[in-house]
């Protein structure tokens, strides 16, 4: 018995790590959530198309998928550890820095609007837009209930994201100016956009920043109002430029991609997945 | 009231709230399996996961968590056992045995997040493993390590002293005794540490998240640099869109998987410890 | 044969020498550049400083507050299971234990999710669920099962003779069991709940779930009913920002060398206090 497991030990050990030369290629794509839903649907559609097509398992390309936000996703693809980087926002002053020598590329394959979201029964109560004013105010912890902007008697439950995700710089650049712009009136702090989503929907009296994909019955989406004017987050209002706040949503690479990189991003850029970019809800970077 | 009274009543005070923590588990269990079963239609343990794991099946993070654990306690084992029989049979000294009692504690209490960091430090970047099922094993074979230890140790040293004794006075090397006595008697030490292992690795999540897993991409890993799905890191992205009534029930099916192979494996291994036991003792 | 055992038992002490040194090796750079001010600092701004003292007071009250819910329930199911009940009673109360202790923490954290922070906002009528007490209740329960054996384990080790010696001089069941054994059995309860606090301290995946992961001392100080952060959820959330190099990423290693200092210095003196059960 020890024998056996000395063996099998051994056999383990000895063959360490291998860059393994028999097994079908992958590739690792990391970070933005907002535009993890881009990188999914294709993934699934070239699956079911090398599937249907019947290319070899070995021959089959992998494409493996994985959240963490945009901050992840630059510093991922920059080290190496990943072939692509998701992003939904542009790649910071300081990171472009830290990375020179990684040589960071940006594909942009669609667009995205940034809303303002509430909690279902803020909305319902009457509130439908905010001026970039009384957002700030409401992030700085000045405006504390929501009747100061006439809503109903309730605590603001503000809620923040992690400082590195592409929808926070993105929010914070149009709110304050500044994309990492301290919050002090921030009460709870969240990852993803399924988190935000989630804890929005959740409370009865929150505020949030989310892809307005994401947008749902439960988290609604308001306006801003500059002066007179409302600008709802609609595809209309975002298309001509007249939503303020939008981002591009980008693939990154270190250097310039190559192989199964090259082809899922040319898929990523063809009249097909732009189309899987808008069924994510997103528009097409055209 | 007088004391008789006072005590009668404090005795069934404390009787209430020991069924209470004792019914904790079922309560557990129970929430588990109210919200997990409904997800469990028939293919559940046999799909694959579908539409960002809002639908399908669990079956490669079932795949993938088990191969972990057993990737882990495979390698664990020989460094256990071999630590173990050098603590008892070889080492004299009782400085030497309490350091090595201190480093196992020391192991047994550090907070597994750590070792999914450090641990990928060492076997994933310097070592060159990456970000993969490899490292993930060798992380958690790292923790189980206490885990296996102890049984093992439990076992040797429930060993009557004659036996060693009895070896000594025949002739035999500890090499010798090692071989025809202790191991084939304290067999079923090293069973039942391993199946605690098991379970402990099974429910291991902060050690491996970063370090041995994927979402979604890979379903069996075909070389050893591939990452895996597991049922723990699967639960922890969908739990994060719990307002989504089908994912979190995604979730607790998932939930229900988990706690049931960490249960299965838990009594299997007390059933083998007193079965094996008994065996040994006769 | 001697040599392969010996090797492997190295293999072992490196491991945990290891981590050791890895976490003490990473954190050199942060704890240069700021040095004491790493674990003053209040303002955790990625790039710019890194003050650990949020995390620290949020783990430090997290775990306060959990030992405080733990405490009495343990004392009281330890007293009844050690004292009144049958052997067989008190195999079956150690089973459940055992597997209570097993469920993976990655249940605990949906339950918290999908029940606890839910119910603690119903019940104290706040903004938002996610708290440190939310926090501390999970932890409670996780650690429970660890705690209460523990402290069972240390009523049983009390010599049978004191508890005759009792009954014989016409002390009830109960007063020998609290004015008695209890006593004898102080310190292995207190190795219990150190025990118990260690392994609350280090615990992620629950915690980074519903605890509110907001980097600041509440305010007041006291205000349970506040999100905030703890070592091992701050970890959790940031560390695949920055993994492997960096200022950052040295920040993240010197948090986690204070969490492991902080853990095993818990449970060494547990463990010293465990051991001093069976000595008189």
């Amino acid at each position: 018995m020890l024998r056996v497991l000395l063996f099998l030990w051994v056999a383990i050990g000895v063959n360490p790590f291998p860059a393994s030369a028999d097994h079908s290629p992958k590739i690792e794509i990391v970070g933005s959530t907002t535009v993890l839903p881009i990188a999914s649907r294709a993934a699934e559609r070239f699956e079911k198309f090398q599937r249907v097509e019947k290319f070899k398992p070995s021959h089959r390309l992998r494409i493996l998928v994985n959240a963490g936000g945009s901050g992840v996703g630059i510093h991922s693809v920059a080290k190496g550890r990943s072939d692509l980087g998701m992003a939904s926002r542009k790649i910071s002053p300081s990171e472009r820095k830290r990375f020179e020598g990684s040589h960071l590329k940006v594909h942009t394959v669609g667009v995205d609007a940034v809303a303002c979201v509430i909690s279902s029964e803020i909305y319902d109560a009457g509130i439908r837009d905010l001026t970039r004013q009384e957002i700030r105010d409401i992030y700085l912890g000045k405006i504390r209930n929501w009747k100061e902007v006439g809503g109903p008697d309730r605590k603001i439950v503000v809620v923040d994201k992690e400082r590195h995700r592409g929808t926070r710089h993105v929010f914070m650049d149009f709110i304050f100016g500044n994309p990492i712009a301290k919050t002090p009136g921030t009460i709870l702090v969240t990852g993803s956009n399924n988190e935000e989503q989630t804890k929005i929907a959740q409370s009865d009296s929150a505020i949030g920043m989310l892809s307005y994909a994401w947008v749902s019955d439960e988290v609604r989406a308001i306006g801003i109002r500059d002066k007179k004017n409302i600008v709802n987050p609609t595809r209309e209002a975002i298309r001509k430029g007249d939503y303020p706040i939008v981002r591009n949503l980008s693939f990154i690479t270190a250097g310039e991609p190559s192989g199964e990189v090259k082809a899922f991003l040319e898929y990523l850029k063809s009249p097909e997945g732009q189309q899987v970019v808008e069924e994510s809800g997103y528009i097409p970077f055209t | 009231m007088n004391s008789a009274t006072f005590e009668k009543g404090m005795v069934f005070f404390l009787s209430i709230l020991t069924v209470l923590v004792s019914s904790l588990l079922l309560i557990i269990l129970a929430a588990v399996f109210a919200r997990g079963l409904p997800a469990l239609h028939s293919g559940f343990l046999i799909e694959a996961s579908e539409d960002f794991g809002r639908a399908g099946g669990i079956f490669y993070q079932l795949v993938g968590t088990l191969i972990l654990m057993t990737g882990a306690v495979l390698v664990s084992l020989p460094v256990a056992l071999g630590s173990v029989i050098y603590q008892t049979q070889y080492l004299k000294s009782e400085t030497g045995k309490e350091i090595c009692r201190q480093v196992a504690q020391m192991l047994n209490a550090t907070p597994t997040i750590l070792f999914g960091l450090v641990g990928y430090l060492f076997f994933g970047v310097y070592l060159e493993a990456g970000v993969s099922w490899v490292t993930g094993s060798l992380i958690l074979a790292v923790m189980i390590l206490p885990t296996l230890q102890v049984s093992i140790r439990e076992a040797i040293e429930a060993l009557p002293d004659q036996y060693q004794d009895t070896g000594m006075a025949l002739g035999l090397s500890p090499w010798s005794q090692i071989k025809t006595i202790i191991i084939p008697q304290c067999y079923y030490g090293i069973i039942t540490g391993v199946f605690l292992g098991l379970a402990r690795a099974a429910g291991e999540t902060a050690a491996i998240m970063f370090a041995a897993t994927t979402f979604s991409g890979i379903r069996f890993p075909e070389s050893f640099s591939d990452p895996v799905p597991t049922l723990q890191t699967h639960m922890l992205v969908l739990t994060q869109e719990a307002a989504n009534p089908e994912t979190l029930a995604q979730a607790w099916g998932a939930g229900l998987v988990l706690l049931s192979l960490v249960l299965f494996l838990t009594v299997m291994a007390w059933i083998l410890r007193s079965r094996l036991k008994m065996e040994a003792e006769l | 044969m001697m040599w392969i055992f010996a090797g492997l038992n190295l293999i072992f002490l490196c491991c945990a020498g290891g981590l050791f040194f890895f976490l003490i090796f990473e954190s050199y750079p942060i704890l240069k550049l700021q040095g004491i001010d790493f674990w003053l600092g209040q303002d955790w701004w990625v790039g710019e400083t890194y003050g650990a003292l949020p995390m620290l007071y949020g783990s430090t009250l997290v775990t306060a507050l959990a030992c405080l819910l733990v405490l009495p329930l343990a004392l009281a199911v330890a007293i009844f299971t050690s004292e009144f009940l049958t052997s067989t009673s008190r195999r079956f109360v150690k089973a459940v234990l055992e597997l209570l202790a097993g469920v993976p923490g990655i249940v605990y954290g949906l339950l918290g999710v999908s029940f606890l922070s839910l119910w603690i906002k119903d019940v104290f009528g706040l903004l938002d669920g996610n708290t440190l007490a939310t926090a501390s209740c999970l932890l409670a329960i996780m650690i429970l099962p660890t705690v209460l054996t523990l402290s069972e384990d240390a009523m049983r080790a009390v010599p049978a003779e004191y508890r005759d010696n009792a009954l014989g001089l016409g002390l009830s069941k109960w007063q020998t069991a609290t004015a008695v054994v209890l006593p004898q059995a102080l310190p292995g309860i207190m190795g219990a709940i150190l025990l118990g606090i260690g392994r609350a301290m280090g615990e992620t995946i629950a915690v980074m779930l519903v605890v509110g992961s907001l980097d600041r001392i509440p305010n007041p100080w006291f205000n349970i009913f506040s999100s905030a952060q703890t070592i091992p959820s701050k970890l959790g959330r940031e560390a695949a920002e920055s993994i492997g190099e960096g200022t950052h990423w040295s920040a993240l290693m010197a948090l986690g060398l204070t969490l492991f200092i902080m853990v095993l210095l818990i449970n060494f003196i547990g463990n010293r206090f465990l051991k001093r059960r069976s000595i008189s």
